[in-house]
């Protein structure tokens, strides 16, 4: 367990700068993870973290020690890779006991220690396979158990479950969650999925190009985002974010009125980025209470235990939830009810939360 | 139906050859001559022999002459073979052995040829199995090329023409800095590893030694015996160029182009390469150093037909127009040799440089010895002589042993 | 039946195309191997007009001959030497031009040391005789560092010719390894290297643990390869020494080749390629085998 502080951290290929001065202050146990979309220079960051990048400026401190100049074995840290990186040409034991090998560990210590972390991961049946002989989630499993018999300061994890399928990556999900329970280890984990994101994390760092967009708790990310990015990055169906002016008595959303607060600084007449959540826009049956306004319903998808209701606002295409019993027409206009409390108010011109 | 359409085929075309197989010949004429001439003499030659017989035409067929051997007897093996073949002395006996060759006398003794037999150096057409087999085209003795610069910076003001002086001359030389040599022995066993035939046996001659009693092997015998000693005692003194076993013959006249070496046992013809490749040597040519004997090995480029040609006579026509005193003159004057028409003589001295007027005044004085064409495994032999003298010159065995070694397996060869 | 006969015809269409050129292609395979092998059963032949049938006369006298055994065993010195030389060399520099440089020098490198391929064996030979000649720029090099006090003739002394012969046939032959194993290490994923390198393994480890294994079916197919052309490696070794100095370096090609060609004993030179066909052919097994164990 320890502490990993990453200061003014600066990423450069050549002239393009991939990092720009990243701060991320990660406490001994905390599981974070850094998410964001393809390029925003999250796998970047994890990488200087395991030493497998030069660090072009800035500091990272693992525990006590900066650890800018130590190769990546000095640094005690344990890595799992995106394609598991499995050695195909040793047993499951050996890959596991690779790392502990190398470092002259006794031979009776490393299989005592192997022993027990694939009891963990319920690999002991499979000790003696080779990676080829594997499937999928056993192969991730090795890879978490290669990290795990090292016993590491900080655990490592890029992207570990994007070639697994959609029902095993829930499972290894909940099992990576489990592991960090059990073993309270530091944890910086790299995803572009804000399902795993929210599921895993003790604190999320919302990432877009090479800068740090937002970093929080699961909770204040979600309720409380502090720009457009993040707002529609987290949640699905995302948020919805639509541009309108601000009336005397709420905001006209293309034709329609809708009654609500505005926040103080906002006079009558300025353009504002409103931003509501599917699960806050109902029926108005469903939701009395709520600023209601007719609106044209083109299409409602089912899907199971609620239904997306999809309708248009003047140009806008948005998105409603009711449940999954609800019985609602395509085609025709319906009165829906936004749950104007839970909107978010955002500066069309810096995209920054209005508050 | 094809059958009969094939027949069609083939009648049309013999009809449409028939005139020109009556009339004209196509010879062809495989020898390496070519390959050593540089400036297109060959092709020259052939125009002006086909302007003359408009009813022959000549196929030069050129090949590196490590190449010509192997070809011409494979080329018989299976039909493929030329009609007129540049030969070396050498390849005789195996060549009649295989049954390659067709006798000459008949042509020889034509009355309307355009030289006379008398007039061809001897040494090609000395009957073997009671027949000529070969004429001359060209000849030249086996001499010593010298770097006279060399032999002043080492103390002498004339070349070497004994024995004893070479070995002197050779030491004093190799003494004088890293990298000069007096002499060098190109025994390399690399193809065709014919070293001892290009230096030992003009010194062997040069001593009244032989290695051949008639047609059987003789090589165990003492003159054999203290030339070895001779190259033995030569090499403890340092004479001779280190490396002799890696050393090949062209390395060999490389080396002394070079001007690394100061001596250079080889065919008088090098003598053209030398002045052309390096025109500031201070070179002399003179007669390989002797040790009683007044005697050199000679060597030329000979012709011959095969017993296999269709076309004889068109074969010796060509041959007949090869050896007339003219032509001659001219082949000899491009190969810088002398000719196999002593009568043309007069007209390769016309003009001549310096070191074709030594050889022939070597030609003319000294007596010429010709072994090869008589030994049974010529090539064969080669190797062995160069493996022997290679191990003797190592230290591994003493003259006497080598010589009787190579006797051995030299007889063993030859069956 | 008559829909079958046509779709025969249909199906049969493209392999009568392929039929003259299979024929040729079979003809001028099986014509010399047919013929080596009855060369091989006569007293002499070629320069033998009328040659007698001996049955295996030839090869009681190759196996009773010393010259044949010598050639045999500088056969597996001169294919065993190469073959290492070339799988170590080619690794080595294979690892090298692979390394993380500036992409213009790495294709700078790359190209530069694939050049000992595309000369020819006659080029090679001679080149390499200068240079290992007594007063070639090797033994002026070894003097001049000290390493030895005179010249040594190393193409020219027993003892030294086949090392010789083993470092110009190692300089001819590495780069097809050398570009054999480039394309091989470049299908080696880099994470597998990452996740060695966290897992502490230092150059050496990486290459023991992650590389070579990645490697081993190409290296197996490779070294096979390479060994059945070696085996029978002629020009190189004719041109370089010619079996010499006495008989050193003579291997079983150049054996073959001077009982036919300088000694005119076609019949013996056949019965030595026979044996050499035969040793080849079994190489040539194990190398389909493993190759269609890879598929």
């Amino acid at each position: 367990m320890s502490r990993i502080e990453i200061r003014n951290l600066v990423k450069m290929y050549g002239a393009h700068q991939a990092l720009h001065g990243i701060d991320i202050s990660i406490q001994p146990g905390e599981f974070c993870v850094l998410v964001g979309p393809s390029g925003c220079g999250k796998s970047t960051t994890l990488r200087m973290v395991a030493g497998l990048e030069t660090i072009s400026g800035g500091e990272i401190a693992i525990g006590d020690r900066v650890v800018n100049g130590l190769r990546p074995k000095e640094r005690g840290i344990a890595m799992v890779f995106q394609n598991y990186a499995l050695y195909p040409s040793k047993t499951v034991y050996n890959n596991m006991a690779f790392s502990l090998q190398l470092s002259r560990m006794p031979k009776p210590e490393i299989e005592r220690r192997v022993s027990e972390v694939a009891d963990i991961l319920e690999l002991t049946p499979l000790l003696e396979r080779k990676p080829g002989a594997l499937s999928g989630g056993q192969r991730q499993r090795v890879a978490m158990g290669r990290a795990i018999v090292r016993d590491p300061e900080v655990f490592l994890f890029d992207e570990p479950l994007s070639n697994l399928d959609a029902k095993l990556r829930g499972q290894m999900r909940a099992e990576i969650k489990r592991l960090h329970q059990r073993l309270q280890n530091t944890i910086i984990y790299v995803t572009h999925d804000q399902v795993e994101a929210m599921t895993l994390a003790d604190r999320i760092v919302i990432m877009r190009d090479g800068r740090i967009e937002q970093q929080g708790t699961p909770d204040a990310i979600f309720h409380d985002p502090d720009t457009v990015f993040v707002a529609g990055f987290m949640g699905s169906p995302p948020m919805n974010l639509v541009e309108c002016m601000v009336t005397p008595t709420g905001l006209r959303l293309g034709d329609s009125e809708i009654a609500c607060q505005t926040p103080p600084g906002l006079r009558s007449g300025a353009r504002v980025i409103c931003g509501i959540r599917p699960d806050d826009i109902r029926p108005a049956e469903d939701l009395p209470g709520g600023a209601t306004a007719t609106l044209p319903v083109d299409l409602i998808e089912q899907l199971g235990t609620e239904k997306l209701v999809h309708f248009r606002a003047g140009d806008h295409a948005m998105i409603g939830k009711t449940g999954g019993r609800a019985n609602l027409a395509e085609g025709r206009p319906h009165p829906l009810s936004f749950d104007m409390a839970h909107a978010y108010f955002f500066d069309p011109e810096t995209e920054k939360r209005i508050r | 139906m094809i059958k009969r359409r094939f027949t069609a085929w083939a009648l049309a075309a013999a009809t449409a050859l028939t005139p020109i197989a009556g009339q004209a010949a196509e010879i062809e004429w495989l020898q390496w001559f070519a390959a050593e001439n540089t400036d297109g003499f060959y092709d020259e030659l052939v125009a002006d022999f086909e302007a003359q017989h408009p009813d022959i035409t000549v196929k030069l067929v050129t090949q590196p002459f490590g190449k010509v051997r192997e070809s011409i007897v494979t080329d018989n093996a299976i039909g493929v073979g030329s009609d007129v073949l540049g030969l070396n002395m050498p390849w005789t006996k195996e060549f009649l052995d295989i049954g390659i060759l067709a006798p000459l006398d008949a042509y020889l003794a034509r009355d309307d040829n355009s030289f006379a037999t008398s007039d061809l150096v001897e040494a090609p057409i000395g009957k073997i199995d009671g027949h000529t087999w070969m004429v001359p085209l060209n000849a030249f003795p086996f001499v010593m090329h010298v770097n006279m610069e060399l032999v002043r910076r080492a103390g002498f003001d004339a070349p070497p023409a004994t024995w004893e002086e070479l070995a002197a001359q050779a030491k004093a030389i190799s003494a004088l800095e890293d990298g000069t040599s007096g002499i060098g022995m190109p025994f390399s066993s690399q193809p065709p590893s014919n070293g001892p035939i290009l230096t030992f046996l003009p010194l062997l001659y040069a001593h009244g030694g032989r290695i051949m009693d008639g047609t059987t092997p003789d090589f165990d015998n003492p003159k054999v015996v203290a030339t070895l000693q001779f190259l033995m005692e030569m090499q403890d003194a340092g004479a001779l160029a280190p490396g002799a076993a890696s050393r090949t013959g062209g390395v060999d006249l490389e080396e002394f182009i070079a001007g690394r070496t100061g001596f250079l046992i080889s065919p008088g013809v090098h003598s053209s390469s030398i002045t052309s490749r390096n025109p500031d040597l201070d070179y002399a040519l003179v007669r390989v150093p002797t040790n009683g004997e007044a005697a050199y090995r000679v060597h030329g480029w000979e012709i011959g037909i095969a017993a296999d040609s269709d076309e004889k006579e068109a074969a010796w026509t060509f041959v007949n127009y090869l050896l007339s005193p003219e032509v001659n003159a001219r082949a000899a004057k491009a190969a810088n040799a002398l000719p196999g028409n002593l009568k043309a003589l007069d007209a390769v001295r016309e003009g001549a440089d310096e070191s074709l007027v030594r050889q022939m005044e070597i030609l003319e004085g000294d007596t010429p010895v010709e072994e090869m064409r008589q030994s049974p495994k010529a090539a064969a032999s080669w190797s062995v002589m160069t493996e022997e003298i290679q191990a003797m010159l190592r230290g591994d065995q003493t003259p006497e042993e080598t010589a009787a070694a190579v006797q051995a397996r030299w007889m063993d060869l030859a069956g | 039946m008559t829909s079958t006969i046509r779709q025969m015809t249909t199906r049969g269409t493209p392999y009568l195309f392929l039929l003259p050129g299979l024929v040729i292609l079979g003809a001028l395979l099986s014509v010399p191997l047919y013929k080596v092998v009855e060369y091989s059963l006569y007293d002499n032949v070629i320069v033998e007009r009328n040659p007698t049938f001996v049955g295996l006369d030839n090869y009681t006298t190759l196996l009773t001959d010393p010259g044949y055994w010598s050639a045999g065993f500088n056969t597996i010195v001169f294919t065993v030497g190469s073959v290492l030389g070339h799988m170590i060399v080619g690794i080595g520099l294979a690892l090298l031009v692979n390394a993380d440089i500036a992409p213009r020098a790495r294709t700078f490198f790359r190209s530069m040391l694939v050049l000992p391929w595309i000369f020819t064996a006659v080029v090679v030979a001679l080149n390499w005789q200068l240079l290992l000649n007594p007063f070639g720029l090797i033994n002026y090099m070894l003097q001049w560092l000290g390493l030895t006090s005179e010249p040594l003739d190393w193409l020219g002394d027993p003892d030294l010719a086949m090392w010789s012969l083993l470092l110009i046939s190692t300089w001819r032959g590495y780069p097809f390894i050398m570009v054999s194993f480039l394309s091989g290490l470049q299908t080696v994923p880099r994470e597998l290297y990452e996740a060695a390198e966290i897992d502490g393994a230092g150059f050496w480890h990486k290459f023991w643990h992650v590389t070579l294994p990645q490697l081993k079916p190409v290296i197996f197919g490779v070294a096979l390869l390479d060994l059945i052309w070696t085996f029978q490696l002629f020009p190189l070794v004719w041109l370089s020494t010619g079996g010499g100095p006495g008989r050193a370096t003579e291997v079983l090609s150049t054996l073959t080749f001077r009982l036919a060609f300088v000694d005119f004993q076609f019949a013996q030179a056949a019965t030595v390629a026979v044996s050499i066909l035969i040793i080849s052919a079994a190489f040539t097994l194990l190398y389909l085998r493993n190759e269609s164990r890879r598929l």
